[in-house]
């Protein structure tokens, strides 16, 4: 193996090792439980497939929460009103497929294309327009412009106002209803992918840029940045990725609806980013697996012997405290403290 | 509001105009040029029609007690602030509207009274950011930062410069304030500016350090023939070093002339030794 190859390993081994873990992981399944991967007697059911879509939901929220991460945790810009972008890609895919009468795999490539490239630019207008504001004046902005066209759509007849529609003209290799093993490949790599992505955007001379305006804008600017230019890339590329992870939201489900819109799909990637350590790379990764495992795995009703505790119906309460306590404990989230941690102890043994 | 009423005829913006000072600004050199500004704060008129003119290659201080409006003047010549009435002009060319980061392209360089710099970011990247800006490189996402090496070369130069070298991967954050204020100094020379525009560089410094600060200064601007505006409110710290000194107090232009001319002036000597203001020529600081 080359040097160049081990080091890259070398200093990588926590993501490769998570990453064979990701690959494998529904095959594991399907050995400890006995269920098949690709479904029992032939339907999509069973154990591995049941821990596949939690995964999948899992992958498309830490997309969106990295885009977020890209914004808030890179570039010092906070917006709430990143569901516009989620829910945007996710609607113009489906109107793509849906009402143009297109084939179904031209359409899917069409309404990839389009809906990524008009997110993009619905995120270039928002930051021509706002950007200008500082702070919690750009943030109210953008919740206004998202809830806007929340109320909108969600009463347009051409998409069904509140009921939403439905998509049944996918191509049928992305069906992840009848194989949710290709689709759970294909998120998991477009998760990588963004990752990547979002790691060498960063470490690169217009990543230093952005790290720059987070730190200190005006200063940014002193030195002789043009800070708009940079903080519309961010924001453009943000609400792109966005938009990406709002299609393969609405694939997995097969329908479009106002639902995607809404400001849960602001608050959780937030929330995410936070508790995973804002401004991390795995940071928003990581925070969407503990907030959506966790909320999976507890939010239902729990039988102790006699006792019936129903922790679904204080979720929200329960969420909210976790987070208050992560925000004063921890303020620098799982990876910032793991990775202050690790810091200090290298210091003390050296 | 304006203090117009209290203001001799002359000072009137249709007559300064065609005043010989105008004209003289065609004639001679002079790299950085204030007309008649102003600049009010709701009703506090913070800098009341002040001209000035800055020779090339020269350190022009700028002098006056806390609260004269250096800052806010400072401000003014770097675009921080738009002036409510006036004009700045740079090597001949209205800059009165030009964007903040624009100045940086045209060879203006300026550092802040209070410390200003990416705290999270390390000292070399502070730096190398600084020079990155001036340079196409920044519109590059493929390839690392750090892959390019004369920009990484030059930060380290600068550093080392200002002494800095054994500092240069901590974070900005842990430096000791002096070493903030090395950081600043270097941030602005990385971009080689033919302007310097420093606010107190020397602010909250231990005072035995400023004199060898002040020497650093004075020698960038030799060898790279640069030229200086330099605020302060201590005005025994720039005597040695000044060409010229431009006096402040209350918003408007006291006095202006050699240091020699300025110590001797009977005005300037009641605004410094008034009582009110004695810190300012003790040395000794309130920041
Ligand atoms: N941003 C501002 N808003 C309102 N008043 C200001 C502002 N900046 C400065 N001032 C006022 O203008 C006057 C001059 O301040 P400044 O320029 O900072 O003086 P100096 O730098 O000479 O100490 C002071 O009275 C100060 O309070
Ligand atoms: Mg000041």
């Amino acid at each position: 193996m080359p040097v160049s190859w081990r080091r890259t390993l070398q200093s990588n081994w926590f993501h490769v090792l998570v990453l064979l873990f990701l690959v494998m992981f529904p095959h594991l399944v399907g050995w400890i439980t006995g269920d098949s991967p690709l479904g029992v007697g032939g339907r999509p059911r069973g154990q591995s497939v049941f821990w596949q879509l939690i995964f999948i939901e899992l992958f498309i929220f830490a997309i969106l929460a990295m885009s977020y991460n890209l914004m808030f945790g890179f570039t010092g810009v906070i917006s709430f009103g990143h569901a516009l972008f989620f829910g945007m890609g996710g609607y113009i895919l489906g109107l793509v497929l849906e009402k143009t009468g297109a084939a179904s795999e031209v359409g899917l490539a069409a309404g990839v294309i389009i809906g990524i490239v008009v997110c993009g630019v619905l995120g270039l207008i928002i930051g021509v327009v706002s950007l200008r504001l500082r702070g919690v004046y750009f943030a109210i902005f953008t919740l206004a412009v998202a809830e806007m066209f929340a109320i909108y759509i969600g009463r347009w007849p051409v998409t069904n106002a509140e009921d939403g529609f439905v998509l049944s003209n996918l191509p049928a290799f992305l069906n992840p209803a009848r194989d949710r093993l290709t689709y759970y490949y294909l998120v998991l790599i477009l998760m990588i992918f963004t990752f990547l992505f979002i790691r060498r955007l960063i470490n690169s001379p217009t990543g230093s840029v952005l790290l720059a305006i987070r730190e200190n804008e005006s200063r940014a600017q002193s030195i002789g940045y043009n800070t708009l230019i940079f903080k519309l890339l961010s924001i453009t590329l943000a609400g792109m990725i966005a938009a990406g992870a709002g299609m393969l939201q609405v694939i997995l489900t097969k329908k479009v609806g106002p639902e995607i819109l809404t400001v849960s799909f602001t608050v959780d990637p937030l929330l995410m980013t936070i508790i995973g350590g804002v401004g991390t790379f795995s940071g928003p990764v990581i925070g969407a697996s503990v907030l959506h495992l966790s909320e999976r795995i507890f939010n239902r009703e729990f039988i102790i012997g006699s006792m019936s505790i129903n922790i679904g119906q204080n979720w929200s309460l329960i969420l909210g405290i976790a987070f208050i306590l992560v925000v004063m404990v921890f303020p620098q989230g799982i990876v910032g403290t793991w990775a202050k941690w690790r810091a200090g102890k290298k210091t003390t043994l050296e | 509001m304006s203090g117009a009423v209290f203001e001799p005829p002359l000072r009137n913006p249709k007559d300064i105009f065609i005043s010989d000072q105008d004209c003289r600004s065609f004639m001679t050199n002079v790299i950085l040029q204030a007309r008649n500004l102003r600049k009010e704060f709701g009703g506090l008129v913070a800098v009341d029609d002040v001209s000035l003119d800055v020779a090339p290659g020269t350190v022009h201080s700028i002098i006056g007690p806390n609260g004269a409006g250096k800052t806010t003047l400072f401000n003014l010549l770097t675009g921080q602030y738009k002036p409510t009435r006036g004009q700045v002009f740079f090597k001949g060319q209205d800059i009165t509207h030009v964007a903040l980061h624009r100045r940086a392209h045209l060879g203006m360089g300026r550092s802040f009274q209070i410390t200003n710099i990416f705290p999270n970011l390390t000292v070399l990247e502070n730096v190398r950011l600084a020079a990155q800006a001036l340079n196409r490189s920044q519109f590059n996402f493929f390839r690392r930062a750090d892959s390019f090496k004369d920009l990484v070369t030059r930060a380290y130069e600068v550093i080392e410069l200002v002494g800095l070298r054994e500092l240069a991967l901590s974070p900005a954050t842990v430096l000791p304030h002096g070493g903030k204020r090395k950081l600043e100094l270097a941030i602005l020379l990385v971009a080689d500016p033919e302007l310097l525009l420093l606010d107190e560089p020397t602010a909250g410094m231990a005072s035995e350090q400023v004199p060898e600060l002040i020497k650093t200064i004075d020698t960038i601007r030799q060898k790279g023939n640069k030229t200086v505006i330099l605020v302060e409110h201590n005005m025994n710290v720039v005597m040695n070093i000044s060409h010229r000194i431009t006096v402040m107090n209350l918003g408007k232009l006291l006095a202006e002339g050699s240091p020699a001319e300025i110590s001797a002036d009977k005005t300037v000597q009641n605004v410094y030794l008034g009582g009110l203001y004695g810190d300012a020529i003790e040395g000794t600081r309130h920041e």
